[in-house]
């Protein structure tokens, strides 16, 4: 009996072992995996980056950031400008003011045929800005003031913005929705607390062609599985090639590899592996010789450590300069992701046109356990028998918080109490759940002493939201604002004023240069490394270029080809 | 019986209505509520943003206050509205309310009709070979975690011997072939989620099986009716497993009880769109109005099977009467 089941057993694993594995992708379809949820896709209120990555299959706003980090016109005939006069400063009761004229690409056209028109702006602006739907952030569409169409085009308008500042033109949240099939709900459920987001088509009539104007439509959706797409005929640019797209969630991202080699999906999304994931499958890829290319590419998201800078140790500077000289993180990056992710010097990434590694403009901090050690001697941290450093009999002990569970983070605060235990610097690792660390623990500044989480920005972005005085989160502004170490420079605040109201790109990058200065300088947070983003394309795949921000690699979906 | 059944029923609603209140209260307890985590994705959010999107939700509203305005709003049919998804509550969680309960009957259904006939042949023959088998098999079933055992599933029969697919509900984007090749299809998707919830299932329901089994053989009715000259089946099903239903009776209106609470972990393995996931996401992203949903059919449900245990234990034993 025992002889049968092993013979069958053997049996089963040669046969396993012989078969092929899934066939390549063609032009007919693609499936795409994601591991992160999506929202139903209502460009007004959609808040997670995986609505965000489908949304850019099916739909366009007026400009767009390319992967190289340069603005240029979507569905716009052009960027408006000061210099070609398509743009204005104005004075208005001593305010100034912009106004911009925009013009529509005159093929761009909804799935349904009708043409996408200026309306269709004010529409959404007059949706979003509406008091009973729950948009998030309303600044990105208060910014403009009024929009005024040109009676002779209803595809020119003028937008009137509220302040003159210098990123106008950068309205790629700007998201236009069909006036035809859209508004006639607002009308009826606007005065329901979210009636229109409720009732909106892209909630009861999601597979409507006459809600999308990108290259694709969705054919069918179902939430907490998959979304399908198919090519939009009225599309005002290049035919897309693939002819069917299935973007498919699978939450585990332990089981996406399986998924990928049993042919379930074709690719994995920028959304969808960890990173350590991603670095076993690229060996494994390139050992089998799996038909796959595993793609690093660096990114926006910076991943550093808050410094509570009311903790009475952290206070001094000098402690804080000790803190990044002691740990070397050439040699973290190297240790732990193999030199795929690249070494963060301050907030700026390298995919933004103002980084800067001058040491003349920024200050570096080189991995020195002498400079730290001379930096806490001075501060009259002196090294105990018991190997930490105490001042009048206390120890040199700070928290180190991260959200728990995250493999990495965890590995990296491994790897970073080490090199300051080394130092005389005893942490002590206090993680909590993320729906506590971010909910609560930062929102509120309730950490104590090191936090350690990653910003994702975008290139030419003010960082003001961060290293702001005036983003501090406090009761008062009911913890609004992520300056969550509460570092506050007279001479930051001025320059970030300024930096909103500067036309000229090379003093901007000036500015900014200042403010990297004073953050390096006086060292608020401690910067570890630039993420990099992962996806798993197959080779067959061409023409996919993934951007390393938010403006994710579906963007150019209509060029990507499996021929 | 009508009284009692009347009564509990009464009961039955009390309870929900009390324990709904409580877990509102727990759920607002918890640190950040949306817009805080809002406030923690978005730098961009202003203090203005915050105090108009927390009058909008109703979030500066007091606890006793809020749950009022939901269980109104439930009395009127409105399940609410998923601010995750931003989708109404019953469009949400119906197609995967359905699909959970597909998965979890199916495998219940499977366990049993393995389980009880493995049970009581074990409990039939103690101590002999059969017996060892069947133990062996349970308690291998019992130590297997489900998540582990899904892995391995869809590494055999999705990867190494693509006979069955990895994860997914149904073929997506196919054309209708009518309802017994969507039924079919279907069924396909679900040969490795119930596989491997139900080894764990067959596993603990065989061993109570063959417990209660042993206690009910070894009384003195069974030794009657033998000596009676009834037949051994006779014997079996009508006198001993009669018997031995009453414990069996609460194992099975607890695991009834579970139908629509989901197995999160399968469901997350095999991306099987069921409830599960989606009521630990509701939970961590404070989504109040699918968390209490999921929360009032769970306490629903283990009441629900609770009153029909109590009464199904007076068909299993007429001993027991309902005053």
């Amino acid at each position: 009996m025992l002889n049968r089941i092993a013979k069958g057993l053997m049996l089963v694993t040669g046969v396993a072992l012989a078969l092929p594995v899934a066939a390549a992708p063609t032009n007919a379809e693609l499936k795409i995996g994601i591991s992160q949820e999506f929202e139903t896709m209502n460009p007004l209120i959609m808040t997670m980056s995986a609505s965000a990555y489908m949304y850019r299959m099916v739909g366009r706003s007026l400009v767009n950031l390319t992967p190289e980090g340069k603005w240029v016109p979507q569905l716009a005939k052009e960027i408006p400008s000061l210099e070609k006069g398509t743009a204005k400063i104005i004075d208005e009761g001593g305010k100034k003011k912009i106004t911009a004229v925009w013009e529509i690409v005159e093929s761009a056209k909804w799935g349904d045929g009708k043409p996408v028109i200026c309306e269709d702006f004010i529409t959404s602006r007059m949706i979003a800005t509406s008091p009973t739907v729950s948009v998030g952030e309303k600044e990105q569409w208060t910014q403009v003031e009024k929009i005024e169409i040109d009676p002779k085009n209803p595809k020119k308008c003028t937008f009137k913005y509220e302040k003159a500042k210098w990123d106008f033109y950068q309205l790629a949240q700007f998201f236009p929705v069909p006036t035809h099939l859209e508004k006639p709900i607002f009308d009826k459920y606007n005065k329901q607390k979210e009636g229109y987001e409720k009732n909106s088509n892209y909630v009861r009539a999601a597979t409507n062609p006459g809600l999308y104007n990108g290259p694709y439509v969705i054919s069918e959706v179902k939430l907490g599985s998959h979304v399908s797409f198919s090519p939009n005929p009225y599309f005002y640019g290049k035919k897309p090639n693939i002819q069917k797209i299935i973007v498919k969630l699978i939450p585990n991202t332990g089981t996406m590899e399986a998924n990928l080699r049993s042919g379930t999906i074709d690719m994995i999304s920028t959304l969808g592996l960890d990173f350590d994931q991603a670095l076993a499958f690229d060996k494994k890829a390139k050992a089998e010789k799996l038909a796959y290319d595993v793609h690093f590419v660096p990114s926006v998201t910076y991943e550093h450590i808050d410094l509570k800078l009311d903790n009475p140790v952290l206070k001094d500077v000098r402690v804080r300069k000790a803190l990044v000289y002691s740990i070397n993180r050439e040699d973290l990056v190297k240790a732990l992701f193999e030199g795929k992710q690249q070494v963060a010097i301050h907030n700026v990434s390298p995919k933004d046109p103002w980084y800067t590694a001058d040491p003349g403009m920024i200050t570096l901090y080189r991995y020195s356990k002498r400079e730290a050690g001379k930096l806490l001697d001075e501060a009259g941290w002196k090294m105990g028998a018991d190997g930490y450093r105490a001042k009048d009999g206390k120890r040199l002990s700070l928290n180190f918080q991260t959200t728990a569970g995250n493999k990495t983070r965890e590995l990296v605060q491994v790897y970073l109490q080490n090199q300051w235990k080394q130092a005389g610097i005893e942490v002590l690792v206090k993680n909590e759940p993320a729906r506590v660390f971010f909910g609560d623990t930062m929102s509120k500044r309730k950490f104590e002493g090191l936090a350690l989480f990653a910003w994702v920005s975008s290139p030419e972005n003010s960082p003001r939201s961060t290293v702001s005085g005036k983003a501090i989160p406090t009761a008062a502004n009911g913890w609004s604002g992520q300056n969550f170490h509460g570092w506050s420079n007279p001479q930051v605040e001025k320059n970030l004023d300024a930096l909103d109201l500067e036309f000229d790109a090379k003093k901007r990058a000036a500015l900014v240069h200042q403010i990297l200065k004073a953050y390096t300088d006086e060292v608020p947070v401690v910067p570890l490394y630039y993420r990099s983003d992962i996806s798993v394309t197959p080779k067959s795949l061409k023409n996919y270029k993934m951007s390393g921000h938010q403006f994710y690699e579906t963007n150019n979906v209509e060029d990507w080809n499996l021929n | 019986m009508t009284t009692f059944i009347t009564r509990r029923i009464l009961q039955t609603l009390a309870v929900i209505v009390i324990l709904s209140y409580v877990c509102y209260y727990l759920m607002s307890l918890m640190p950040g509520d949306p817009v805080d985590m809002m406030v923690a994705s978005n730098p961009k959010i202003t203090a203005e943003d915050v105090q108009r999107l927390k009058a909008l939700y109703g979030l500066d509203q007091p606890v006793y206050k809020r749950f009022g305005n939901w269980v109104g709003s439930i009395s009127q049919g409105d399940l609410g509205y998923s601010r995750t998804y931003r989708v109404p509550v019953q469009e949400l969680m119906g197609p995967r309310l359905w699909n959970t309960f597909i998965l979890s009957i199916a495998s219940l259904t499977l366990s049993l009709l393995i389980a009880i006939p493995l049970g009581v042949i074990s409990a039939l023959k103690p101590g002999s070979r059969t017996d060892y088998v069947v133990n062996l098999f349970s308690f291998a079933g019992i130590s297997i975690p489900s998540f582990w055992l899904a892995i391995v599933l869809i590494i055999i029969f999705a990867v190494k011997i693509p006979l069955l697919p990895a994860g997914g509900t149904q073929t997506i984007g196919g054309e209708p072939l009518g309802f017994w090749a969507d039924l079919a299809d279907r069924s396909v998707y679900l040969v490795l989620p119930v596989l491997s919830l139900s080894i764990q299932q067959i596993g603990r329901f065989s061993r109570f099986t063959r417990s209660a089994m042993l206690e009910a053989m070894r009384n003195d009715f069974i030794r009657t009716a033998r000596a009676k000259g009834l037949s051994r089946s006779r014997v079996i099903w009508k006198h001993a497993f009669r018997n031995a239903l009453i414990p069996l009776i609460t194992i099975l209106a607890l695991s009834f009880s579970g139908l629509f609470s989901g197995a999160i972990l399968t469901e997350t393995v095999f991306a099987y769109q069921g409830v599960g996931k989606l009521v630990y996401d509701s939970i961590i992203q404070n989504d109040y109005n699918v968390a209490m949903i999921s929360f009032v059919i769970s306490v629903s449900m283990v009441l629900l099977m609770n009153l029909v245990a109590d009464i199904a234990y007076g068909f299993a034993d007429p001993r027991i009467s309902y005053q």
